[in-house]
């Protein structure tokens, strides 16, 4: 039996006497667009940073493609192929949205100070190529138009469609995306919700943290519901939304 | 002429340290207050080599820059481990212990009084005696620093830094290796301070601790923050302009007695100034 694409288990994270993740583990599929809900402080951010490398687990284990992540830095995990946006998108507001980009792209010429010193005219050409590069993930989540324009000009919807061309440069191939949707008109909201469709087409995989259920009934395939740090349940986004537990949870007793 | 031409190499000398400063705290966002620390090791190493007739100028002036490049490493080390707040002290330190180095290592430093007599710079044999020579060897030197600061600036490198005075954590998820950049930025930078040390001793033919202390390293913020932050222009223009200023102070009726009280005093103003009402100097992004 082949491993499973991405595998969390047994993951355990404490801070202080808080316990963000007991005992939580799942699987994500290749090739599909699997949904992480769940009420505020059910551990969806925490996951995230323990899969990246940001937050190491007190215990439990990650693997990719049947390979352990465990100890891994930030770095090697986007090397691995998987890469994250984060909730407060943390783009970088002096640079212009091509900038912030291509600096995402991986192994560029020049980007220590010894090459880019004594090899100018080769850092010059592979520049203007990762340029091009840059403005084709631009266009693929429509943004080329903007392209010059600097980060803290663009609107919130359009600052999100940014964070998600970052991690695209990236060249990972299983995209974490921390909430590409919370916060976003109802325009932009379609707009987000066909790019996530296209990437999936393009072969990628997500695994998206999203609180709108009519997001995710719209693009998930899976649902993983977490509550207090744990997996309660895993399904189709139907079985999961229609759960009376699950929606008590969620919504609190109110229902 | 002597006096214009001593200005200008001396400007050029400083040009250098702004670049060096630039580098690290306008750019990559280390906000260190210790670079006077590495140009006074860069100036008494090229200083002991040339006044013991160990080495010749270019290679003494080479091992200066290698040995500020691992120094400067060494000295930003802890603004990997602790967040800019903290550094400012943890750098604040080490310019203090470099200076107490300075003073009292009679044996090295020629403690307070300094090192008097040191031979001026050879090249290919030759050794370079008038203002004008020396002016045309700091020319010479700023020339190429700016283009390699500017080819690095255009760079991947450059843009990785700015991206990392933003938000590190945000390089760090785009896979890049933060750790490695910091490291090499601040190689850069002691490179700068390294060469503008040993220029600085052979231009003087004269060193002592004044020139290294903290007074020294608030003067190269004062430029970097006076020409404008994470630009060229501004690290040219600071140099330039802060250093006609005790020229044109000499201008009005002020006792020598409180000369040096009095351009210090002006410095303080011109960065309160610029700090609050344009942050981002003459030419320049803000700080």
């Amino acid at each position: 039996m082949n491993a499973p694409y991405l595998q969390a288990s047994g993951i355990e994270v404490s801070f202080g006497g808080l316990r963000a993740l007991q005992d939580c583990g799942f699987t994500v599929d290749q090739g599909r667009i699997t949904c992480l809900v769940g009420p505020n402080g059910a551990g969806k951010t925490t996951i995230f940073n323990v899969i990246t490398g940001f937050l190491r687990p007190d215990s439990g284990s990650v693997s990719f493609r049947g390979k352990s992540l465990d100890g891994l830095k930030p770095q090697a995990i986007v090397d691995a192929g998987i890469a994250r946006t984060f909730q407060n998108l943390r783009l970088f507001v002096d640079l212009t949205a091509l900038d912030n980009v291509v600096v995402a792209l991986p192994s560029q010429a020049g980007e220590e100070p010894v090459g880019a010193i004594f090899r100018p005219l080769h850092v010059a050409a592979t520049q203007k190529r990762k340029r091009q590069e840059a403005m084709e993930i631009l266009a693929h989540v429509g943004l080329e138009a903007r392209a010059k324009d600097f980060v803290r000009n663009l609107s919130y919807g359009e600052q999100k469609l940014l964070t998600v061309a970052r991690v695209l440069a990236t060249g990972a191939e299983l995209l974490l995306l921390d909430e590409p949707a919370s916060g976003l008109s109802a325009g932009a909201l379609d707009a987000v919700m066909a790019l996530l469709r296209r990437l999936q087409a393009d072969g990628k995989t997500l695994l998206v943290v999203e609180h709108n259920t009519r997001v995710v009934q719209q693009i998930a395939d899976d649902v993983l519901f977490l509550h207090q740090g744990h997996l309660m349940a895993q399904g189709a986004p139907a079985e999961i939304i229609s759960d009376p537990a699950l929606a008590e949870i969620y919504f609190g007793g109110a229902i | 002429m002597d006096f214009l031409f001593s200005y200008i190499a001396l400007a050029e000398i400083y040009v250098l340290l702004s670049l060096s400063t630039n580098l690290l705290v306008g750019i990559a966002g280390i906000f260190s207050v210790s670079q006077a620390a590495v140009f006074g090791v860069g100036a008494y190493i090229v200083a002991w080599f040339l006044m013991n007739n160990v080495l010749g100028f270019v290679p003494a002036f080479l091992i200066a820059a290698a040995g500020c490049v691992v120094l400067n490493i060494l000295l930003t080390l802890p603004a990997l481990r602790v967040s800019g707040d903290y550094f400012v002290v943890t750098s604040f330190g080490i310019q203090l212990l470099a200076t107490a180095v300075f003073t009292n290592w009679t044996t090295g430093t020629g403690g307070a009084n300094g090192l008097p007599g040191i031979p001026p710079p050879d090249l290919f044999g030759k050794a370079l005696e008038s203002t004008g020579q020396i002016v045309t060897l700091c020319s010479a030197a700023m020339v190429l620093s700016c283009v390699a600061f500017w080819l690095v600036m255009r760079a991947p490198f450059g843009r990785m830094l700015r991206a990392i005075r933003e938000d590190e954590l945000a390089v760090a998820a785009a896979g890049k290796n933060v750790l490695r950049a910091k490291v090499s930025a601040a190689a850069l930078a002691g490179a700068f301070a390294g060469i503008a040390g040993g220029l600085y001793a052979t231009f003087l033919s004269f060193v002592d601790p004044t020139s290294f202390d903290l007074d020294a390293s608030i003067l190269m913020l004062t430029m970097v923050v006076v020409g404008g932050a994470r630009t060229l222009t501004g690290s040219i223009i600071g140099p330039f302009l802060l250093l006609a200023l005790p020229q044109i102070l000499t201008l009005i009726e002020i006792p020598t007695t409180i000369a040096a009280a009095a351009r210090q005093l002006l410095y303080g103003v011109l960065l309160i100034a610029f700090m609050l009402f344009r942050p981002q100097g003459l030419a320049g992004e803000k700080l």
